[in-house]
């Protein structure tokens, strides 16, 4: 069946009637224009926000876990309140061996020390770990390579040196393949390394120098004592999951009170990222709120404007239904108005939003770190659009039945 | 009904009543008994409240009556679907209002094609037809101007065009020179004149006003919702 909906005269009247209250049409065109805008730059925006707050976090895994030794509170099995201890590699062997959620994990003991090579000297934060920590933390390899679990096994007396010692200690020369003397004794330098985030243990890697813990351990003679224990838990895991079990391994190797929870401080860095995560997820909703607030409006304006456009023409209305416009002719002339504000205005407004992302992207992008996310996908603007569409549709719906509704003998006395 | 016999009519009524209903109902049409044959060129007369207005919009099927019966060029019309009567309207009858009645912000020959437009014929050949009735009613050359730019004549014989192009049964025209003064008057009185000699047009003009009344073939009095005289 054809209808006038396929009609050119049917677009070209649309135009002429949109064409002749331009103030009306714009200003309704300006709020589905901003209503769409306002949904695109949100949603997209919260999407960018969080991006630039994980970018904080990047390289830092989220499901980590810690064990630090603290001294005892509780009098246990002739030691004082107060009494300190000291983790070992025995201990992060059990742990291993029965923790029942660790995906990776690394023994990390710190101290400071002064660094030099030649003239030069720095004083630097000295971290021994495993090869399994480079898993944990994720480091930047400026150049060379990071510690593995080989120099660990074979004790090898090898360096990373963090991007900022390496600068103030080899200036423009390459330091790899040369020795550096920490405190006096010399570690061969086998990479550059820095870190992407703000968030450090200890201190920032790009200061720091890395040596195999065994290595560190023998270097400065801290036999099997290990400053604390890092690991993560594998997906769909919690680091707490393996408080338990850790618990019991160390108080029953260390002589501590079961109920002497202050002796073994435990981390859990998930928990605190879980409430950053409901964070982003409260900004998102609150984002997707105001823009569906702002699209509500947008659609409302439509409804309201077409009503007023309905009222306006009972008249012509009538004259169009006395020479032979049948109800739904009428409908769809309405219908079609408010869809075509409603496309143009709206495909207009997420453009404009996907633009203005699109700059805060570029303003916020990172050589090292990359784009932030400020972005709009094309599903999510196919998506705005189309609920604009139908939702635009339906605000004209109303007045359209009311048009369908007019009867020519009462539209034409209509004065 | 024989169908046969009704042919040549092209308005048929029969006992046609009409109330309005109210605290108070109000009778307006009372067993309306009424013959138009094809060719005619009618005029229905009567005072203000008369129920002459009535009659019109029940035959331009504008308005539905409560008993009796009516047949247009041997369609029953009675108890139709808006689309229908929508259908039936387009096809059947041209309307001529007092008020020309033309979209204002359409140019006379999209004013005059807009019935065609209701028929589902394309652009092209809807302007040609209605280009033909602009040539017809003189006004060629004002085909492209909005109803603004239009004389009150001008606008009445554009609004006759548009009547005229669908081919329709039956011009129904209401106080079609109400707007106009004398001379404008005769000139339209005069156009419809010639397209019942020219074409055999059937038109009825409802009027209050005698001389329009005096051009034409037959005149039907209406008093208190009823045919007076049926001359």
């Amino acid at each position: 069946m054809k209808t006038s909906f396929f009609d050119i005269e049917n677009w070209r009247e649309i135009g002429a009637t949109l064409a002749r209250n331009k103030t009306r049409t714009f200003l309704t065109a300006f709020g589905i224009f901003w209503g769409t805008a306002m949904l695109a730059m949100l949603f997209g925006g919260a999407q960018g926000f969080e991006g630039v707050m994980r970018r904080n976090f990047a390289g830092f895994s989220t499901n980590l876990g810690a064990v630090i030794a603290n001294r005892r509170s509780i009098p246990y099995k002739g030691f004082t309140k107060g009494s300190g201890w000291n983790l070992t590699t025995r201990d992060v062997e059990l742990i291993r061996q029965l923790a029942p959620a660790i995906e990776y994990s690394s023994e990390m003991n710190s101290r400071g020390a002064t660094a030099a090579y030649g003239s030069k000297t720095k004083s630097t934060t000295v971290s021994g770990v495993e090869g399994d920590y480079s898993k944990i933390m994720i480091p930047v390899i400026n150049e060379g390579r990071f510690i593995n679990n080989g120099d660990v096994a074979a004790e090898r007396k090898v360096a990373v040196v963090g991007k900022d010692v390496a600068t103030s200690l080899f200036g423009n020369e390459s330091p790899i393949g040369k020795y550096i003397s920490l405190n006096g004794i010399y570690f061969k330098v086998v990479g550059i390394a820095s870190q992407l985030s703000d968030v450090q243990i200890n201190s920032r890697l790009d200061e720091s120098v890395i040596l195999p813990s065994s290595t560190m351990r023998r270097a400065f003679n801290s036999g099997n004592s290990i400053g604390f224990f890092l690991y993560t838990a594998p997906p769909g895991k919690s680091p707490s999951d393996n408080e338990a079990t850790i618990r019991r391994i160390v108080s029953s190797a260390h002589s501590i009170s079961p109920e002497d929870k202050n002796a073994i401080e435990f981390m859990d860095i998930s928990e605190t990222f879980k409430m950053i995560d409901n964070l982003f997820l409260g900004i998102s909703l609150l984002a997707l709120f105001v823009g569906f607030g702002s699209l509500l409006a947008g659609v409302i304006g439509v409804g309201n404007i077409m009503w007023i456009v309905v009222k306006e023409r009972t008249q012509e209305f009538g004259i169009r239904r006395a020479i032979g416009a049948k109800p739904l002719d009428l409908t769809i002339q309405v219908l079609s108005e408010s869809i075509m504000l409603t496309l143009v205005a709206g495909t207009l407004g997420v453009c404009f939003g996907a633009l203005v992302l699109g700059i805060a992207d570029k303003l916020t992008y990172d050589p090292l770190l990359g784009h932030a996310g400020f972005e709009l996908t094309f599903r999510a603007a196919i998506i705005i659009v189309g609920l604009f569409f139908i939702l635009g549709s339906l605000a004209g719906t109303i007045p359209a039945i009311r048009a369908m509704k007019i009867r020519p003998i009462e539209a034409l006395n209509d004065r | 009904m024989d169908y046969a016999l009704k042919k040549d009519k092209v308005i048929e009524l029969r006992d046609v009543n009409k109330t309005y209903p109210g605290i108070v109902p109000l009778h307006v049409l009372k067993d309306i008994t009424l013959d138009i044959r094809k060719g005619e060129l009618v005029s229905i007369m009567g005072a203000s409240g008369s129920g002459k207005s009535t009659l019109l919009n029940i035959l331009g099927i504008l308005d539905n009556y409560d008993s009796g019966t009516y047949h247009l060029d041997g369609v029953l019309i009675k108890d139709l679907s808006e689309n229908r009567a929508a259908e039936l309207r387009n096809r059947m009858i041209g309307f001529v209002f007092q008020s020309f009645n033309l979209i204002n912000y359409k140019n006379a020959l999209e004013n005059v094609a807009l019935p065609l437009f209701y028929q589902g014929i394309g652009r092209k050949k809807r302007n040609a037809l209605a280009m033909e009735q602009l040539e017809r009613m003189g006004l060629a050359d004002r085909a492209h101007h909005l109803p603004s730019e239009l004389s009150g004549g001008q606008k009445q014989r554009v609004a006759i065009a548009r009547a005229l192009v669908t081919k329709p049964s039956l011009i129904l025209a209401d106080e079609p020179t109400g707007a106009l003064d004398s001379k404008t008057s005769k000139e339209v009185m005069q156009v419809f004149r010639d397209l019942n000699n020219d074409t055999g047009m059937t038109i009825v003009i409802v009027t209050h006003d005698p001389t329009v009344g005096a051009a034409t073939d037959r005149v039907i009095r209406i008093v208190d919702g009823r045919i007076e005289n049926n001359v």
